[in-house]
């Protein structure tokens, strides 16, 4: 019998829970080639994601997981009893975006880059794991240290750090702002 | 003078003081590295004052600018002995504060907007559970993970109904023999389902001093398949050895 290792592929991409990494793929299905699977899985995306399907494959997190498609949102909630998904509240996602550009970073750092205390926040964020603590500086105190976890990136629709936008590209942007 | 018309100020939409001077800033369409330091704590001050009261608690910190910028005025206004160089420009601070800040913001809205594209879309988040072969892909579980789990469980305790305890005393080298036994019999334990059974906080304490000291000794590893899935406590290979044959003597 020989299957596909498109056909493969999609069932292992099924079957995940966390976003499954390329890596992964190319570990588990040793007997292909990386260009046999390079190509299995940009079909398998472009298949999925062609107009009519109720689901699509994402990269997220530095892997590929199943998703649906947006506009079918409230009949998902029907299904799970569900209320829309809360945003993250303004303070919350301001600590997350200074969290994503400076770390690892300590709360006091975080409260002095957005010029409020943002310990309610920070735990806020712990609790939903979109940060993690990673060790503590070795500074007075010893003050624990916080990045941004796989949960953020999948959260955001982010396949890694590099997905956001530089400082610098940033500071440009508001440059133009202003320009105008 | 201040045009606006006076209408009632809601601290709580601006985010904190930086944020509130960068609204006053583009209001004014001043360039943000040569504020007119007078004018803007003017403005600032009047935005504090159509408060009728400032709730201290919540805005200490809008009150802290304030005192920053009345500080800085006057700094500029002070004669000085030498010609002012850019490096002691009494702004500096406050003007590298804001265009971090600035930045943050900015990085804030496109946050914001990848969530809005996100919020709709589902994706599946249990499964069924993973077959337990010893080959599985582990993670180790950080100290950090661990402390956290504790925390967390610890937390989830204290909601819970109070009842009335006898004393006892736990100590750790009994505790200790007590997980090995546990981990010798059925070679894994779930940490959150152990530390649910423990039957008040001293003795949970008293428990996880237990695996972290077993853990530091290299005797058991806490795993888990990935981040956040629960967190299991294996024995290592050499010292299930080790332990069993101690047991037989």
């Amino acid at each position: 019998m020989n299957i596909p290792v498109k056909t493969i592929i999609e069932s292992l991409i099924f079957i995940s829970l966390e976003p499954l990494s390329k890596e992964k793929i190319k570990g588990i299905l040793a007997e292909f080639s990386p260009e046999e699977i390079e190509t299995a899985l940009l079909e398998l995306t472009t298949d999925y994601n062609s107009p009519g399907r109720g689901i699509k494959i994402i990269e997220v997190a530095g892997g590929y997981l199943f998703s649906t498609q947006p506009e079918l949102d409230s009949w998902i909630r029907r299904l799970l009893h569900s209320n829309r998904k809360s945003k993250l509240s303004p303070a919350a996602l301001e600590t997350l975006s200074t969290i994503a550009y400076n770390q690892p970073i300590t709360l006091a750092e975080i409260s002095s880059v957005r010029g409020v205390d943002a310990s309610h926040a920070l735990k806020t964020l712990l609790q939903k794991k979109l940060i993690k603590i990673v060790g503590r500086k070795k500074a007075p105190g010893k003050p624990l240290l916080y990045r941004t976890s796989d949960r953020f990136l999948r959260y955001f629709g982010l396949n890694s750090l590099e997905e956001l936008p530089s400082a610098e590209e940033i500071s440009k942007m508001l440059e133009e702002e202003d320009g105008k | 003078m201040e045009s606006a018309t006076p209408y009632q100020i809601n601290l709580e939409v601006f985010q904190g003081p930086l944020d509130l001077l960068l609204f006053l800033i583009r209001k004014r369409k001043i360039d943000i590295h040569d504020i007119p330091i007078a004018a803007i704590t003017g403005d600032y001050l009047e935005y504090l004052n159509r408060k009728d009261s400032i709730n201290l608690e919540r805005e200490a910190e809008f009150l802290l600018m304030a005192s920053l910028l009345i500080h800085i005025k006057s700094q500029m206004l002070l004669p000085r002995e030498s010609l002012p160089e850019e490096e002691d420009d009494p702004r500096k601070i406050l003007v590298e504060k804001l265009l971090d800040y600035q930045k943050i913001k900015a990085a804030s809205n496109l946050l914001r907007q990848k969530e809005e594209t996100r919020l709709p879309e589902w994706q599946r988040s249990f499964l069924p559970p993973l077959p337990k072969t010893e080959d599985l892909e582990l993670t180790e579980v950080s100290l950090f993970g661990l402390a956290e789990a504790f925390y967390f469980l610890m937390k989830k305790r204290e909601r819970g109904d109070l009842k009335t305890i006898e004393r006892k005393e736990y100590s750790i080298e009994e505790k200790t023999r007590e997980i090995l036994e546990v981990l010798r019999i059925h070679a894994f334990l779930d940490f959150t389902a152990f530390f649910e059974s423990q039957e008040t906080l001293e003795e949970a304490v008293v428990s996880f001093f237990c695996f972290l000291e077993l853990i530091k000794a290299g005797k058991i590893v806490a795993v888990q398949e990935a981040l956040f899935h629960p967190i299991k406590v294996w024995l290592r290979k050499e010292s299930a050895d080790e332990y069993s044959g101690q047991n037989h003597h």
